[in-house]
This record gives C-alpha cells, sequence and structure tokens, in this order.
C-alpha cells in the first residue's frame, strides 16, 4: 500500500503542478506541454487505480492525437508569447479569491466526510479489479447496461460533426 | 454477464424510447435528405411530422404506471409521457414557426432541423433520466445542439459570439456538473437516482451535499438561474428567435425535470431547501429587475425567462411532492407562454437595411396591424405577468400555494412583490403594441414598408393556439393539474417499493 | 332524451352562436354584411335552447337534475365543478330568457338592418344570452358570479355599442363601474359564505347556510342584497339604467329589463331559505324597494323621453319585485319577474318601433330642408298621434300599458294585486313595515298606472307634433319587428292566469305557488305562519287594487287626452312646483354621486394622493429604475471582460451555493 500511496501522491502533484503551467506559461507551447504532462500524469493515475483502458485511451486519444493537434495549430498560427501583464486587474485577483474559497470548501467538505465508508457487498481484490478495468468488461458494459448512452453519445457527436461543418462552411447569404 | 439475455431486454424496452428513436431517425433522414438537395422543402413537414408522430405516442403514455426501461437508466410512464410532450411540442412548434423566420435570414438548412431533432433526443433522455449518467449524457447531447443553434446567425453582430459564449460558459458550468455527479456517485456508490437517497444508514456526509450542490450549480446555469444566469441575454438575443423559443423552453423543461427527479428521488432530506430558496430570490431579483430597462425585446423575453426560472426554484425549494407538481404544471405553462412570445416575435421581427430589428419601439401600432399576432401577444404578456384567467395565473398559483404549505411564506410574498413588477415592463409591450403608432417612435426604429415578412398563416396559426390554450389553460386547468399531481402520486409509490 | 346532453346544448348553442357571429366575421369581412345568416343562426341559437327548455320543462319530474360537466378548480377544501342545476326556479327563468330572448332576436333582426355592427350586435346579444343562462342555471356561487360578470360585461358592450358617440361610452362606463360596487359586496358575501360554510355549491349551502349564526348571517344577506342591488338597480345603485338606455333598444328590452335586471331577485330566491332566517335585513330589502319604487315612479312622471319613462317604470316595477321578496314572498318576486318580462319587454320593443319610425320621420324632414340640430326622435314631446301611422305598434303598447298600469285581468294586475296582498299580509299578521310597504305600494300603483297611460297618450293619441305632419309620415315597421310585438302582447294578457289570486278557491288554483312554493316542494322558501286574512278583506283588496290602477289610469288619461297635448305637464309643474323639479332632477342623486362622490375623489387624489404618488410611488418606482440602471451598469462593466468575468460570476454562484449547502436548512 505504501508503494500506492506514494506513487498516487507524486502523480498527483505533477498534475497539479503541470495544471499550474498551463496556466501560468507565457509561450503557447510551454503551456500545451504542461498539458500533455497534465494528461500522461492523469494517465498514470488510471493506471495506478487499475484502470487500464482508459489509462492507455487517455494516453493515445488526448496525450497523443487531440495535443498534437493542439501544437500543430499553435505552430502553424505562428502564436507569439504572451507579454509580461504590467499590472493585474481587479478580475483575476477576485478570481484567485474566489478559487481560494471554492478551494477551502472543498477541502473542509472532505475532511469532514473523511469517516464515511461504503459497504461494499465484496471486498475488491486486485484481481476483480484488474478485471473491472479491462477493455472486456468496459465492452460488455458499454454494449448492454448502457447501450443507449452510447448512441446518443454516437449522435452528440454526430451533431457536433455536422454544427462545426455547417457553421465553418457554409455559404451563407 | 449473459450477453443474449441483457439483447432480449432491450429488445422489449424499444418501446419505451419510442419518442427518441422517432426523432433520433428523422435527424438521420433529414441530414441525408440535405446531402442530396439543397434546402429541400419537405425537411421541415418531415420534421413535423417525426414530432407530431412521437406526441402522439406519448399522449397515450401518459397514464400508465412508472417503471423504468433500459436496465434502469430511463423512467417511463407518466412523468416521463408528461415531460416528453412538453419537449416534442415545443419541438412541434418550433418546426412550425421556423421557416418563413429562417427563410428570410436566408438560414433555412436542413441541418438546423436536424439540430433541433438531436437536441431533442438529448432533452427526451435528460428529462426522464434515471441515473446521473443519462442526466449527464443527455444533457451534453443537448447542449452541443443548442451551442451551434446560438452561433447560427454568424456575420449578424452578436451571432457567433453567443454561440461563443455559450459553449465556453457552458463548458465551465458542466464541469461543476460533472465535478458534482462524481461526489454523488462517490459517496453513495450508485448511479441510480433512487438507490441514493437510501444510501445512508447512519448520516449524510457533507462530501454528498457538496456534490448536489455542484449539481445544481449545473442546472442553474442550463435553467439561468442567477447568478449562473449571466449568458442567457447575450445567446438569446444573438440566436435566431424561433430557436430562442425553443432554448428557452425546451431545454428548460427537461433540465428542470431532470432537477425535480433528481431532488425527488436522491435526497435523503431537505437540507438543499436553503440553497433553493435563496436560488429563487436571486434569480427573481435579477430577471425582474434587469427586465425593467430593456429596450430589446428579446432581451427583455431573456431577462423575464431567468425571473420565470426563479418562480419555478421557489416551487422546488417547497421540496413538497404538491411543490413539485406545481412545478410541472408551471412548466407546461411557462413553455406555451414563452414559446408564443417568442414565435410572435420572429413573426414581427423586420428584416430592416441595418439587420434584424428588436427592439420594442419597432413593434409600434403592430397590435392592429396584425390583429391575431397581437391579441396573441396581448394574452402572453398577461399571462407572464400571471393575469387570470390565463394559465399563467393559475400556474404561479400552484407554485406559490405549495411554498407558502412549506413555510416559505417570506419567499412567496417577495415573489408576488415582483410578479407585480414584471407588469411594468410586459405591459409596456402591450403599450407599445396598441396605443402607439409607428409616428411615435424615433425614425430609426421605425419599420420599413413591406419590411415585415408576408403573413405566414400556419405559424400564425401555431401562435393563435398557444394563446388559445393559454385561455383553456386558464380556464380548466383542473384536468392537467390533476395528472402532474397524480404522477408524483404514482412516483411516491414507486420509492416506496423499491 | 338525456336531460343532461340538453342542458349542455341549451347553454353552448347561445356561445356558438356568439363566436360564429363574432369571430367568423372577424376573418371573413363579406360574411359582415350577410344579415340574413346571421340573423337566422343567432336566433336560432337562442330559440333552440328555447324548445329544449320547454322540453325540459314538461318532462320534469320535480326532483332537481344536477349536471356536472368538469371541475374548474380545486384548492384546498375548495372544489368547484362547472354544474348546473335544473329545478323550478331555473326552469322558469330559463323559459323566460330563452323564449322572450329569441323573441327579441326575431325583433333585433328588423331593429338592427342595415347597421354596420350587425353582426357585433348578434355576437354581445348571444354571448349575453350564454353568461344570463350560466347564472340562472349555476349550481353553485362561482359559476353564478360568472354568469353575473358576464351579462355585466356585455351589458357594457351593448351599451357602448355605438361607441363612437362619447355619451354612449359614458353611459357604458357608468353602469360598468356602479355595478362594481355590487359586485363587490356579492363577492365579499361570497368569501363569508364560504368561510362559514366550507362549501360554495347551492345543495350545502341551502342545507347548512340558514343555520349559520344569525348576525354573521345577516352581514352576508345584506352583502347579497347590496350585490342585487347593482344588478337589479335599486337604491342608491339604481343610477346606471335610465343612462344604460342609450344602448339599441332591444338591449333594454332584453337586458334592461326583461332578464340581466332581475337576475338580483333571482338571487335572492335562490337563497330564499337563508334570507328568510333574518327578518331585519329583509325590512331593510321590502323598505329600500318600497322607496326604490316610489322615487323611480315619481321620476318617471317627469320624463319626456320615451326610453326614459320606461327605464324609471322599469326600476320601480323591479322595487315591486323587492318588495315582495322584503315581505318573503319569493314567489311573487319572481312571479313578478315573469309578467313584467312580458309587458316590459313589449313596451321597450313598442318604443324601439317608435323610434324607428320618428327616425324616419326626421329623415324625411332633413330632406325637406329642415333644421333637425334639436331633434330628438325619443321625445314624446315631438310625437302624438302615431295610432292612425302604426296600428301594430299602438294597439301592442296600449295592451301592455294597461298590464302594467294593473288593469284588472291583464298580466300585471295579478303579480301586482300579489305584491300588494302578500306585504298587506304580513302587516296584517302583526309586522307593521308589511302595512308600510303596502302603502307605498299603493301610491305607487296609482303613479305607474298615470304615468303609463301619458306615455301611450303623448306617444299615440292626440294630434302630431312634429313640424310638418301633414305631409311627412312615419311608418309601420315591418312584420319581423311586429311579429314579437303582438307576441309578447298576447303574453301579457294571459301571462298573469299562472298565478291566480289568493280569492280564488283559497290560492289553489295559484299555479305558480305550487310549482316553486317550498310548501309544495319547490326550491323558493316563504314566510311562514301567517294570520289569515279574511276572505271578504282579501275581496276588498283586490277591489281596492283594481279601483287604484283604473283610477291612475283615468287620470292620466283625462290629464293627457286628445287636444290637451302638454299642457297637463306645465300646469303639474306649477301645482308642484319645487318637488316637481326635485324629480325632475332625480332627487338629485347624480349629482351627489358626481358632487361628492366623483369630485371628491378626484379632489382627494388631486390634493393627496397626486404628491403622494409624485413623491412616494414615483420615487420608489424611480429608486428602483435608477438602482437597475446601476445595476445594469455594474453588469455592463463586467460584460466589457466578457467571458472571464461571466465565469467569475458564476464561481462566486458556486461558492454560494456550496456555502448554503453546507449550513442547510
Amino acid at each position: 500500500m505504501a508503494l500506492a500511496s506514494v506513487t498516487f501522491f507524486a502523480l498527483a502533484l505533477i498534475a497539479i503542478a503541470s495544471a499550474v503551467g498551463v496556466l501560468i506559461a507565457r509561450s503557447p507551447i510551454y503551456s500545451a506541454l504542461s498539458l500533455v504532462l497534465n494528461l500522461l500524469s492523469v494517465a498514470g493515475l488510471y493506471l495506478t487505480m487499475n484502470a487500464s483502458f482508459i489509462g492507455v485511451i487517455q494516453i493515445l486519444v488526448y496525450a497523443g492525437a487531440i495535443m498534437v493537434l493542439v501544437l500543430f495549430v499553435i505552430m502553424l498560427l505562428n502564436l507569439d508569447a504572451l507579454p509580461s501583464p504590467r499590472s493585474i486587474g481587479w478580475g483575476p485577483i477576485l478570481g484567485f479569491v474566489l478559487g481560494i474559497g471554492l478551494l477551502a470548501q472543498l477541502l473542509y467538505v472532505m475532511l469532514t466526510s473523511f469517516g464515511i465508508s461504503l459497504e461494499a457487498a465484496e471486498p475488491v481484490t486486485t484481481a476483480m479489479a484488474v478485471e473491472n478495468g479491462s477493455a472486456n468488461t468496459l465492452g460488455q458494459i458499454l454494449f448492454t447496461e448502457y447501450a443507449l448512452h452510447l448512441q446518443v453519445a454516437a449522435i452528440l457527436l454526430l451533431a457536433a460533426t455536422v454544427g462545426a461543418v455547417m457553421l465553418a462552411q457554409r455559404r451563407f447569404a | 454477464m449473459d450477453l443474449s439475455g441483457a439483447f432480449t431486454a432491450m429488445w422489449a424496452d424499444l418501446p419505451a424510447i419510442f419518442s427518441m428513436l422517432i426523432v433520433g431517425a428523422a435527424g438521420l433522414v433529414v441530414i441525408l435528405m440535405e446531402a442530396f438537395q439543397n434546402r429541400d422543402p419537405r425537411i421541415p413537414w418531415l420534421t413535423a411530422g417525426a414530432f407530431g408522430l412521437a406526441m402522439g405516442w406519448e399522449a397515450f403514455q401518459l397514464g400508465t404506471a412508472p417503471d423504468t426501461a433500459f436496465f434502469e437508466q430511463l423512467r417511463t410512464g407518466g412523468y416521463a409521457a408528461y415531460i416528453n410532450l412538453l419537449i416534442l411540442g415545443a419541438g412541434l412548434f418550433t418546426t412550425l414557426v421556423s421557416p418563413p423566420y429562417l427563410r428570410r435570414l436566408n438560414r433555412n438548412f436542413g441541418e438546423v432541423y436536424a439540430l433541433l431533432l438531436f437536441a431533442t433526443v438529448g432533452m427526451i433522455m435528460l428529462g426522464t433520466s434515471n441515473t446521473l449518467i443519462s442526466v449527464f449524457v443527455g444533457l451534453e447531447t443537448m447542449s452541443v445542439c443548442l451551442y451551434i443553434m446560438a452561433g447560427l446567425l454568424r456575420e449578424d453582430e452578436g451571432g457567433i459570439e453567443s454561440g461563443f459564449k455559450y459553449f465556453v460558459l457552458g463548458a465551465f458550468s458542466t464541469g461543476f456538473l460533472l465535478y458534482g455527479i462524481a461526489l454523488m456517485y462517490g459517496t453513495t456508490g450508485t448511479m441510480h437516482l433512487p438507490e441514493m437517497a437510501g444510501a445512508f444508514p447512519d448520516g449524510v456526509p457533507l462530501l454528498f451535499w457538496a456534490g448536489v450542490g455542484l449539481v445544481i450549480v449545473g442546472f442553474g446555469f442550463k435553467v439561468s438561474a442567477a447568478p449562473f444566469h449571466m449568458w442567457t441575454p447575450d445567446v438569446y438575443q444573438g440566436a435566431p428567435t424561433t430557436l430562442t423559443g425553443y432554448m428557452s423552453t425546451a431545454s428548460k423543461a427537461s433540465a428542470f425535470a431532470a432537477l425535480i427527479l433528481i431532488l425527488f428521488f436522491a435526497l435523503p432530506s431537505a437540507q438543499a431547501s436553503l440553497v433553493l430558496a435563496v436560488l429563487a430570490l436571486i434569480t427573481m431579483a435579477v430577471g425582474n429587475v434587469m427586465a425593467l430597462r430593456q429596450a430589446n425585446v428579446k432581451r427583455m423575453l431573456a431577462y423575464s425567462s431567468i425571473a420565470h426560472a426563479g418562480y419555478m426554484f421557489v416551487a422546488l425549494a417547497s421540496g413538497t411532492t404538491a411543490g413539485y407538481s406545481g412545478a410541472l404544471f408551471y412548466l407546461l405553462v411557462y413553455t406555451v407562454m414563452n414559446l408564443g412570445a417568442f414565435g410572435v416575435l420572429a413573426l414581427l421581427e423586420w428584416d430592416g437595411m441595418a439587420g434584424r430589428k428588436q427592439t420594442l419601439s419597432s413593434l409600434a401600432g403592430m397590435g392592429l396591424e396584425r390583429p391575431v399576432l397581437g391579441a396573441s401577444m396581448a394574452v402572453f404578456m398577461f399571462s407572464l405577468i400571471g393575469f387570470p384567467p390565463f394559465g399563467g395565473f393559475i400556474g404561479k398559483y400552484y407554485i406559490f400555494a405549495p411554498a407558502v404549505s412549506a413555510g416559505l411564506t417570506w419567499l412567496v410574498i417577495i415573489g408576488l412583490l415582483f410578479s407585480a413588477m414584471s407588469g411594468y415592463y410586459y405591459l409596456r409591450v402591450i403599450y407599445v403594441l396598441y396605443m402607439q403608432t409607428a409616428a411615435d417612435v424615433a425614425e430609426a426604429d421605425r419599420a420599413p414598408e413591406g419590411g415585415f415578412a408576408q403573413p405566414a398563416w400556419l405559424s400564425t396559426a401555431a401562435v393563435a393556439l398557444c394563446a388559445v390554450l393559454l385561455l383553456v389553460l386558464g380556464v380548466a386547468f383542473s384536468g392537467v393539474v390533476d395528472v402532474t399531481e397524480m404522477l408524483f402520486i404514482q412516483a411516491d409509490a414507486m420509492a416506496q417499493t423499491p | 332524451m338525456d336531460s343532461e346532453l340538453l342542458v349542455r346544448l341549451i347553454l353552448l348553442l347561445p356561445l356558438a352562436g356568439a363566436l360564429f357571429s363574432g369571430v367568423l366575421p372577424l376573418f371573413l369581412p363579406q360574411l359582415r354584411t350577410s344579415e340574413g345568416l346571421i340573423g337566422t343562426v343567432s336566433t336560432a341559437a337562442v330559440a333552440l335552447p328555447f324548445a329544449f327548455a320547454v322540453y325540459l320543462f314538461a318532462t320534469f319530474s320535480g326532483d332537481p337534475i344536477i349536471t356536472s360537466y368538469f371541475t374548474w378548480m380545486a384548492a384546498g377544501d375548495l372544489s368547484i365543478d362547472f354544474a348546473y342545476r335544473i329545478d323550478e326556479l331555473s326552469l322558469i327563468m330559463l323559459l323566460v330568457v330563452t323564449g322572450v330572448g329569441s323573441v327579441i332576436h326575431l325583433y333585433s333582426t328588423g331593429y338592427m338592418h342595415g347597421d354596420s355592427g350587425f353582426w357585433r350586435f348578434f355576437a354581445y346579444l348571444n354571448l349575453f344570452i350564454f353568461a344570463m343562462l350560466n347564472l340562472i342555471l349555476a349550481n353553485n356561487l362561482p359559476v353564478l358570479f360568472l354568469g353575473w360578470e358576464g351579462v355585466g360585461l356585455c351589458s357594457y358592450l351593448l351599451i357602448g355599442f355605438w361607441y363612437t358617440d362619447l355619451s354612449n361610452s359614458a353611459a357604458a362606463n357608468k353602469a360598468f363601474i356602479v355595478n362594481r360596487v355590487g359586485d363587490f359586496a356579492f363577492l365579499l358575501a361570497m368569501f363569508f359564505l364560504f368561510r362559514e360554510v366550507g362549501a360554495l355549491d347551492f345543495g350545502t349551502l341551502l342545507a347548512e347556510g340558514p343555520g349559520i349564526d344569525t348576525t354573521v348571517l345577516g352581514f352576508i344577506v345584506l352583502l347579497i342584497f347590496i350585490g342585487a342591488t347593482g344588478k337589479s338597480a335599486q337604491l342608491p345603485l339604481f343610477v346606471w339604467l335610465p343612462d344604460a338606455m342609450a344602448g339599441p333598444t332591444p338591449v333594454s328590452a332584453l337586458i334592461h329589463a326583461a332578464t340581466m335586471v332581475t337576475s338580483g331577485l333571482y338571487l335572492l330566491a335562490r337563497l330564499s331559505p337563508m334570507v328568510l332566517e333574518v327578518p331585519h335585513i329583509m325590512v331593510i330589502i321590502g323598505i329600500v324597494g318600497a322607496i326604490t319604487a316610489l322615487m323611480a315612479a315619481t321620476i318617471a312622471i317627469t320624463q319626456n323621453d320615451i326610453k326614459k319613462v320606461l327605464a324609471y317604470s322599469t326600476v320601480s316595477q323591479l322595487g315591486f319585485m323587492f318588495m315582495a321578496a322584503g315581505v318573503g314572498a319569493f314567489f311573487v318576486a319572481i312571479f313578478h319577474v315573469v309578467t313584467h318580462a312580458f309587458f316590459k319587454g313589449c313596451l321597450f320593443l313598442c318604443s324601439g318601433s317608435v323610434i324607428h319610425s320618428m327616425e324616419h320621420v326626421e329623415h324625411d324632414l332633413e330632406a325637406k330642408g329642415h333644421n333637425m340640430a334639436g331633434f330628438d326622435p325619443q321625445d314624446m314631446r315631438t310625437m302624438g298621434g302615431l295610432k292612425d301611422y302604426m296600428p301594430s305598434t299602438r294597439w301592442t303598447y296600449l295592451i301592455s300599458t294597461l298590464a302594467i298600469a294593473g288593469i284588472p285581468l291583464l298580466a300585471g294586475f295579478f303579480s301586482k294585486d300579489e305584491i300588494l296582498f302578500k306585504s298587506f299580509e304580513l302587516g296584517y299578521s302583526g309586522a307593521f313595515y308589511g302595512y308600510v310597504v303596502w302603502g307605498i305600494a299603493v301610491v305607487t300603483a296609482l303613479l305607474t298606472a298615470f304615468y303609463m297611460l301619458r306615455s301611450y297618450m303623448l306617444t299615440f293619441e292626440g294630434e302630431p307634433r312634429w313640424p310638418d305632419a301633414d305631409t311627412v309620415h312615419p311608418h309601420e315597421s315591418p312584420a319581423s319587428m311586429t311579429i314579437p310585438l303582438w307576441i309578447l302582447a298576447g303574453l301579457s294578457i294571459v301571462g298573469g292566469y299562472i298565478g291566480l289570486p289568493a280569492v280564488i278557491q283559497g290560492g289553489d288554483l295559484n299555479w305558480i305557488h305550487h310549482f316553486l312554493g317550498e310548501p309544495y316542494g319547490g326550491p323558493v322558501h316563504e314566510m311562514k305562519d301567517l294570520a289569515k286574512v279574511p276572505l271578504a278583506l282579501k275581496w276588498g283588496l283586490v277591489g281596492f287594487g283594481s279601483l287604484i290602477a283604473i283610477v291612475g289610469a283615468y287620470i292620466g288619461y283625462r290629464a293627457y287626452r286628445p287636444g290637451q297635448a302638454m299642457a297637463y305637464d306645465t300646469a303639474l309643474q306649477n301645482r308642484l312646483g319645487g318637488l316637481y323639479t326635485f324629480w325632475d332632477a332625480k332627487y338629485h342623486i347624480d349629482d351627489f354621486y358626481n358632487e361628492v362622490i366623483v369630485d371628491g375623489l378626484l379632489d382627494t387624489s388631486k390634493k393627496v394622493l397626486q404628491p403622494m404618488d409624485a413623491t412616494l410611488i414615483d420615487g420608489v418606482v424611480n429608486g428602483v429604475a435608477a438602482l437597475s440602471q446601476s445595476v445594469s451598469n455594474g453588469v455592463s462593466r463586467i460584460q466589457t471582460g466578457l467571458i472571464q468575468n461571466y465565469a467569475l460570476m458564476l464561481v462566486l454562484g458556486v461558492v454560494l451555493v456550496l456555502g448554503l449547502i453546507m449550513v442547510g436548512a
């Protein structure tokens, strides 16, 4: 367990740090690369929790395909690094205060709720956890229990595609 | 897992999603038709047909007992049928009023109707969801379609901006919703709403309530409750008017329906009542105060729809079955009057030199020039105020009365004060329609000769039907109220027998 | 036939007629001028319900038929159905409303011929019938109230029918506003009743209503009576009715004589068991009725407008009905409602016929180059001698005049005599106010005979008094107008035989009493344990009543006999002096309202409310406006930052929601 905890906290720290990096990096490239790091560490978190399929998909789809696309766009548009802010407006300050407030609230909630334990029908063994995270199990659930959602999600994607094409390509007027 | 059994079960459940099937299939057909023939004139008819057919089906399901389908993912029976009828009816109305309007703006694409149909699929899933997964998938399907609709008028000032704002803020709020869902799932270990309330034998952890709060935030955004309402005026103003009508009614109806399901089934106690009451207060205040000074009718109606979300939150805050059924009834009334009001607006908006004109002054004297539309608009405005004998009055009664019973008298008094205040901006529309003429308004606001679209009888008839329906709802409402009440008595029985 | 279906048809046919002639022509302008179609459909939409009503009447078993169509509203303990009740009382009213209504519809097809608002007129008229049917058939007070307001609305629309003339609109407004006072009282009574009884349907009300604590019940009945004084034009709210004559004459006949104005009586008769529990209020009802009758009769003497005479006569006759109600003889009140509907309907229609032909005279004179600026086709001073030109109108007017005067064996004689007898009987039984009412009623009856004969003589007898009378002649109205006159005149002759007086076989042949009266199983209660008036005295009273009528009529005939023209008016004026002026000024009641109430209100609002409005209300409104302006300014400042700031607001909301949910309820 100790090793698992160490891995978890290490990956979590990297994830948070890289997320902060996305925000504060002045260069879009650094920002994007930080995001890749963030996605990778989250994928690592999935893996430590035996959700192997999702972990792999995370790397393939997000860290791989999507981020490459993002980087290409950045490079093609040849975006400059943002200038350093001369002064900080009240907006970001307020946002920061609110963010801290929200964080404090959530932390408080978590701390009060540490004691809860879920009544599991049977103790989850490592083997079961591995089985649960496999592509096989996921596929079975996805095509039975969540078959309808899968179809609706397909409609969602179709609508998004159609909409994007229409907004970008249709000749208006 | 025995897959063959699963497929038999799904096959048997197909009738439960008849409407989704019809509407979704129609959407696919529409896309194909559009691909073969640009702006195929049959598309609106096909769309209307699909909505009508689905409505017919749902009408027969109104009296059926509550049940679930697709591995308890969706609810069926009376409640679902009622919500679906609302959503499909809004879709049908929108399909009927849209063609002349969109044609005038040169946006009468088949894709618009396909998106309308796809959005409806999402709404049906959302409004009848029995698990948080269904809530999320339905909500997102609906939202994506609405984002695109909001940005349809690309060249128009505010058009693409409205779509973009809606999209970014929507994604932001979805983050909160997802976090809430995760917390609710994490603390209960189940996605099924009816199982959640009983998942805490020894006390409800605060973490669960935090999840509920975040889910309320997500829904608050969708139904434009303050302070999550900021996108509403911009988006409503920028979107094509008939689609604004659809957004402001169908999406709210299904989001409220899902929220009611969550509040009713998943919450073990009335802890959320204070939140809902405060949201109701802020929302009523923001909506009504901001609507006072709007010169743009669409913006005014946007704030009005915010205010009405506030009224509905009053009913939800009461936390009783009477409150929920009152909210359901109000949803019906609200849908009819808002659809109608936006419909009238769509037919009276003119295409001047400087683009669409939506200012209040541009409606001067229209009440007499277009008597049916004018009279209908007057009915909608009176009903929105909550003036007897129109549906709005009865609707307000049925959402305020349970709140009084639940001890929220202070909130109801404030709500009534705001309703009285709303008379100012609603009556101003009637005043301009009937008491002013084009000569009374500034040159720039005047409608040019022939600026209006040719009278579209089908659209006009649909608007007039809404007005008549409001009158009927205002007089012979008890049947509908009985239905909404019965839905909850049934749901109650359902919740007690797991 | 299924009675439920019949009731439905009776109610819905007039509504359908109203929709047909009111809504369709909106969209089909060519329909507006199809007078034949609109007239036929509208008349049929009232005549058919009359036929159904006759069938219901013929097959009526004695048990009330209650039909409930659907629940109108249900809130807490309150459940109100659209329920209708067919019993003896509502049947009588139903027959009168649809019967007289269809005759007047027929008449209107002739009267309104050529008017550009023909379709509108019939739509309103049918709508009125629908509302009136709701009023009399309702099985609970809210539905009755719906009809009550509905007839008020239609009355408003029809009084102001020729709305281009501002005085007509003013009259319509007056009727509406004055009625509002009464309606408010009625509403209050309804709320009290619901508080006391917990239900508003007549079944429960009549069973439990009489058991309410007498003090409370007194207030309730008083409020209902005040409501009735508004609709039925009694003191102090009668001022609207004479002005209501601004509407087309068939409207005056149907609404302001035969049906709507009697709804107050209907209400009292319907609630008679409760009214009878509070004798002190009944005194008020009887005395108010008596004073109204006397006052209106004296005013009628001084009027020169033929319709105004009839209007004040209507107020006076309504006073008679309230006297009957006040002495506890509700069935007699209804009896008088029925006979009054016949003869007063006939009188109004005759006056319409006269006005019609006088308008032709005016037209002809104008064609001859006369200056007709001061000419009023309704002014009796310019009439005279019409009997030679309009025989049908003359005879029917004479018959109904004699009927209202109470000349023996005509309809009015029986009902008026019954009122006199019932009040005398009450006085004889020891309640002194019975004698008072009787005394006033006798005087009023004398005056009635006098002023009605006056109106007849001035209009039809003597020499024509309009200019150029030798060459310009009025013409009799078309058959569509004279046939209704004869129908109603016939009813004015025979209508009284449904209530033969007590002198004949001890009242056993008084059909309407046996039909309506509670002792015989009907719904209308009456005063019990009255002392028995000896038969000889009864005969004496009948004889006295007849004598009064004949004497009054004779004086009227003598005073205005041919050749006298208007001379007697001047003589009367000289003899009565200030009193005459006082009558002519309508007891200054209108002036009182105008100067004290209206001006008082105006003053108050100018001196008190206006400054308050300007400072306080406007201040608040402007404050709110300014506040919202600053709020929207604030918001637009946020909007400059675009989405980020919206998102900021969203996060603020999240913090708020999370904070609140932790606090909990």
